[in-house]
This record gives C-alpha cells, structure tokens and sequence, in this order.
C-alpha cells in the first residue's frame, strides 16, 4: 500500500467533514476536532478494506471510532457528542453505490426484454442493498458507544460539565 | 431549589417550551429534548411531563404535590440543523443547574442563542463545495474533476439556499439543487473535458445527503422513540428520493 496517497485520502475525509460541519453551523471550537475525527474514522475504514474486511464492517468499525472519540471530545469542547460525530461521519456515505442503484433502477424502467436485464437487476439489487447496509452501520457505529456511554457515566459527565 | 415566590410558573412553562421546541427544530435527538427540558425544570423545583413529536411539543408541569399548575402546546419552528443552538443549550442547562440561574438570565442566554450570526455566506459556499471536491477526490477522481465537483456543489448549494429563501417546499429546494449541480457537472461529462467526469456527477450531489435526519432517526429508533424515529427516517428518504429525482432528471436531459 502506498502510504502517501493513503494519508491524503484522511486529508480529504477531514475536507468533507468540514464542508458539512459549517453547513449544520457548528461551534467554531469544534471543526478542528471534527476534521480529526474525520481523518481518523475514514483512514479506520480504508486501513480495515486494505486489511481484506469487507465495505459494510469497515464503515461499521471507521464510524465506531468516530463515536467513541466524540464522547472524549464531548468532554474536553463542553459541546453534545453529536455535534462532532454526525459531521464526521458523512464522507463515509455510500454515495458510489448509491448512484449506481438509481443507475440501475433508470436502465430496469426501461426495456425489460433486453439481452442484459436480468444481470441489470442483480447488479441493481446488491448496490442498494450495499448503500443501505452501510447508511445503518454507519448510524449503527455512531449511535451504539453514544447510548453505551450515556448510561454508564452520567456522573462523569456531570462532573466534567461542572468546571 | 428556588424559592417559588420568585417566578411565574406560567413564564417558566413558556422558557422550557422555547427550550424544548428550539432544540427539537435545531437536530436534537428526542431523548436529548426530554432530558434537558427535565433537566431545567427540576432546578426550579417542578415536575415535567411532554409528549415531543416532530411539529409541535406538548408540555404540562406539576409541584410535588401533584398540583397542576401548567399546560400548554408548541409549534416547532422549521429552521434547519443548527448544532450552536444545541450546544449551547446543553451547556446552558448545565449552568442552570449548577449555578443557580433565574429565569431572567435564562431568558436572555436563549436571546443570545438564537441571535448568534451564522458563518459567513461565501465561506459556507466555499467549504461546502470544497467537501465536494473532497468527495470526488475521495471516489478517485483526478483535480480537473474535483473543480469540476466544487463548481457544481458551490451553483447547487446557491439554487439551495436561494429557493430557501423564497420558501418553496424544503424538498423542492432539494431537487432544484440537486438538478442544478448534476446539469452542471453532467455538462463537462457530455462535451467529455479532460477524463470521464463520472465521479465528479457523482459527487456533485453528495452535499444534499440528509445525514441528520438519517442518524438521528436511528438513535431515536435506539432509544425506543420509535414514532420520531419514523417520521424522521422518513423526511430522509423523501430528502433523498428528490436527490435521485433532480440527478434523473438532468440524465434524462443529456441522455447518459
């Protein structure tokens, strides 16, 4: 693997994050952290492809990084955890697979007899399913060490909000 | 706990509906409004009960003595995502608890909230339409492809906020945007400049993809809220079927 480009590719997600960060106006003490934790879950996502695991786990495992770091940063900005994660974690949106799928759904309204038709359909059929999947893991990653959190450390919470 | 002598129940009950509302209109997750709401009126020494839904908040408060002392109903204003207002609150709530606030500076802190200004118009077009370009580079597109996403991202988010402002129906606003930014990508890719441009298309609509609702649905959904869950997964799907509508549109207008 070539370690420059795949470094770049952190600069890019952290770009992405950004864009969306200053779209839903967030605290201006907040968009460094939110470009790291961008970087940091989307290089998690590309490092865990590289590593042979599958696109759906891996946005699963670049989106739980994200969530668990934001409840640190929850912390430290004295801002709500979503303010960072929700930002972060959209440059992992499937949106390849899912052009591909109203690609395909367009070419199924078509002429059903043609010679490909029904290659059309699987094809069709995986990429959304694959955009779906992967929209719920990524949700799945940010929600799940956000709601874990919560109940176990209200008082933590409470004693870090209190300086 | 405060002394009751000190404040009408009736303009405590309308401070927490403001709260409640601002937050829910802003992109809290149901769980967070319930909890905060309680949260601000049990520092004042009084129950709380809601019924929180999409449009409008339903809020009624009793003493300890199970008196009832106020009821009332409201309307969600539509503004969209706003992560300052929810931060701030959060913060706030915090403070009200700890530090003792009156009713009066609470008030005033809400004024401070919702007057604070927006970033600026050209930097928001300028990083959104950088996060474009970040997207193509991010599906492997090359840079005259990724100028290609940001001039597309940058005319889709000024048709977005433009129609905005001369309040069509939110979801019209979304396909006039995403109508606007895939004609112009899908142009470079019909007179075929430089390389295929098919990531450009691609990315061009990405910055309209309703991550809020979508996530947000989910953690409702989690947090057994499952009637917002709904509504909100729905208001993305919708968010998202205009996306696919306005990239159709422009495909069948330059035949790809």
């Amino acid at each position: 693997m070539e370690w420059l480009s795949f470094f770049e590719k952190g600069l890019w997600f952290g770009f992405a994050a950004l864009g969306f960060a200053i779209l839903f106006n967030v605290p201006p003490r907040t968009l460094f952290i939110i470009w790291l934790l961008a970087a940091c879950g989307g290089l998690t996502k590309l490092y865990m492809i590289h590593l042979g695991v599958s696109v759906l786990l891996a946005s699963l495992g670049g989106s739980s990084i994200i969530g668990i770091l934001s409840i640190q940063a929850a912390h430290n900005k004295h801002a709500p955890p979503l303010v960072f994660s929700i930002p972060a974690v959209i440059p992992m949106v499937p949106g390849v697979f899912a052009y591909q799928a109203i690609l395909g759904l367009i070419t199924l309204a078509g002429n059903p007899s043609a010679p490909n038709y029904s290659q059309t359909i699987a094809k069709t059929i995986s990429n959304g399913l694959n955009a779906l999947f992967i929209l719920l893991s990524l949700a799945v990653g940010v929600a799940i060490p956000m709601l874990i959190t919560r109940r176990n450390s209200v008082k933590h919470i409470k004693i870090g909000k209190r300086k | 706990m405060k002394d009751k002598g000190d404040h009408d129940v009736n303009e405590v009950g309308a401070m927490l509906l403001e709260v409640g509302t601002l937050l829910m209109s802003s992109g809290a997750t149901t769980s967070r409004v319930r909890n905060t709401v309680s949260r601000i009126s049990e520092a004042f020494g009084y129950n709380t009960d809601m019924l929180i839904t999409n449009r409008a908040i339903t809020l009624s408060i009793n003493d300890e003595n199970d008196q009832h002392l106020f009821n009332s109903v409201k309307r969600t204003s539509p503004h969209g995502v706003n992560f300052k207002i929810v931060s701030g609150i959060s913060r706030m709530s915090w403070r009200v608890v700890n530090e003792k606030w009156t009713l009066e500076q609470i008030n005033n802190e809400l004024d401070r909230l919702t007057s604070l200004p927006h970033y600026p118009r050209l930097l928001i077009l300028a990083l959104v339409s950088l996060a474009g370009a970040s997207f193509c580079r991010l599906f492997g597109g090359d840079i005259p492809e990724m100028l290609v996403a940001f001039l597309a991202t940058f005319a889709g988010l000024f048709v977005r906020q433009e129609s905005t402002r001369m309040e069509f129906n939110p979801y019209l606003c979304v396909f006039f945007a995403s109508l606007t930014a895939s004609l112009i990508s899908g142009l470079f890719r019909k007179l075929g400049v430089g390389t295929t441009m098919e990531h450009a298309f691609t990315a061009s609509v990405l910055f309209l993809i309703p991550g809020v609702p979508l996530i947000n649905s989910f953690s409702d959904l989690i947090d057994g809220n499952i009637l917002n869950g709904m509504v909100r997964g729905i208001n993305g799907v919708i968010i998202a079927f205009a996306i696919a509508l306005g990239l159709l549109t422009a495909m069948v207008i330059y035949r790809f």
